[in-house]
């Protein structure tokens, strides 16, 4: 049995890297550390699998551990001294109350806070449904409409912009 | 297109790099072999092999692994195993395995990867191709084992033991992916990592012909002047590859196009030049990649 979930989580991974890495990069908007963020995400599924409760779930879990990793990755920035070849991108944070209206959409989406950021991204790019996004984020469904829907708002989005099955209410 | 739709366009347009399945391959043997020790995995390698080896195949990834490992401790022992493969282009992977022991008791498994296609019209090509992707991984990996040997002497005559050599478990993994399959071309990617360097993290491209049944080259599909050609075509493209990374390329660096330059077929029968990591552009570009639209 535990050798089941052990290769239906080394199959998912494996079936799913490259989604994994575009998430990660999403984040990290560098392959050095997109490449890291997805080892260790692996890593750290392959060692903690068992504590996956629910084998159906296997894909939306290592969503979430990946991006786990990438804000880790990225915290780590904000510590270290970087020692790499090329320093990341200066991504400033949103100021409340300003967003200019005209940004490119991509930029504005990597500077929202980091929940409504996983939440839209995982919706849009990555077209999960609200609730497998939920399960994602371990919050409940009305929790993560909200967040969306904020967050939406701060990118000056309308649900007409997006077409509202798109959104799924 | 509205805006979402081009924020994703730049979210899916991000490239694949090629180590990306090499790390996540690292992982899940590291992960094999801890379960191994642990004991939870009481069934032979080669099935475990076989799991994910599906897996990739159906990600369409890298195809086959051999790993030469020094250190175990088997001796001589030949086996096989085959593993039908439906994807897009049926093919058959056979792997042949077998164990060595050389001249100075360095144990060295092998396992090696070759293809039969069993595409209808190839023929008895298959074989010659299958051949020779079996000779690029073997030279590939025989490189791998002569400095891993260099490496050993070296270690052993500055006062390391060979218990201390044994604890560093030397790897060797080469293994091959097909970029591209079409009825015309068949275009093969040999890779190869050292786990105790990073220098020689190679790729080198093997571009078949398969209704000549010979290896391509750059002027068999940009003609004579393929050296000039390749040449515009990729200096007007390191602006906009300069623009999207924002990164700078050192076109300095670039010394043109020759016979030897490495390069694959896409699909739509267009070589794609592949500069290696730190050749013509900083590492956080990976290797650049241009098509030349002929």
């Amino acid at each position: 049995m535990a050798q089941d979930l052990y290769d239906r989580v080394v199959r998912t991974i494996i079936e799913n890297q490259n989604q994994y890495y575009r998430l990660a990069y999403s984040y990290v908007q560098n392959q050095e550390d997109a490449l890291d963020a997805v080892q260790s995400a692996v890593c750290r599924a392959l060692e903690h699998y068992k504590e996956l409760k629910n084998s159906g779930a296997v894909k939306t879990w290592l969503y979430r551990i990946v991006v786990n990793e990438s804000l880790s990755i990225l915290r780590g920035r904000g510590k270290e001294v970087l020692s790499g070849e090329e320093a990341p991108p200066e991504e400033p944070y949103e100021e409340k109350g300003f967003a200019p209206p005209e940004e490119d959409l991509y930029l504005h989406i990597n500077r929202l806070e980091p929940e409504t950021q996983a939440i839209i991204k995982l919706r849009f790019y990555e077209e999960l449904s609200l609730q497998e996004i939920a399960q994602i984020m371990e919050m409940n469904l009305s929790t993560v409409k909200s967040k969306l829907y904020r967050g939406l708002k701060a990118l000056r989005l309308s649900l007409e912009e997006l077409s509202i099955e798109e959104v799924d209410v | 297109m509205n805006r979402m739709e081009e924020a994703k366009k730049r979210y899916d347009e991000v490239p694949i790099p090629e180590e990306l399945s090499k790390r996540v391959l690292q992982e899940v043997e590291k992960a094999d072999r801890r379960r191994k020790e642990e004991g939870v995995i009481r069934r032979p390698h080669r099935r475990s092999l076989h799991v994910w080896q599906k897996g990739l195949v159906a990600a369409a990834a890298v195809m086959a692994v051999f790993v030469t490992a020094l250190n175990t401790s088997t001796a001589f022992a030949q086996s096989a195993g085959e593993l039908p493969v439906i994807g897009a282009f049926a093919k058959v992977l056979t792997f042949r395995s077998y164990e060595t022991e050389t001249e100075d008791d360095l144990k060295i498994s092998v396992e090696i990867p070759s293809i039969e296609m069993i595409a209808e019209g190839t023929g008895n090509l298959a074989d010659s191709v299958n051949e020779e992707i079996l000779a690029m991984c073997e030279e590939f990996a025989d490189e791998a084992v002569e400095r891993a040997k260099e490496y050993r002497t070296a270690f052993l005559e500055t006062g390391g033991t060979e218990e201390e050599w044994a604890a560093h478990n030397i790897e060797i993994k080469v293994w091959y992916e097909v970029k591209t399959h079409t009825d015309r071309y068949l275009s093969v990617a040999v890779t190869g990592a050292e786990n105790w360097t990073s220098a020689y993290s190679e790729t080198r491209y093997y571009n078949f012909d398969l209704e000549k049944g010979r290896q391509v080259t750059l002027s068999d599909l940009l003609g004579e002047n393929y050296a000039a050609i390749a040449d515009e075509s990729i200096l007007s493209q390191i602006p906009e590859k300069e623009a999207e990374s924002g990164l700078d390329y050192q076109e300095e660096a670039f010394t043109g196009v020759t016979g030897d330059t490495k390069f694959y077929i896409n699909e739509a029968g267009n070589p794609v030049v592949v500069f290696e990591k730190y050749e013509i552009a900083p590492g956080a570009a990976g290797r650049p990649e241009f098509e030349i639209a002929g």
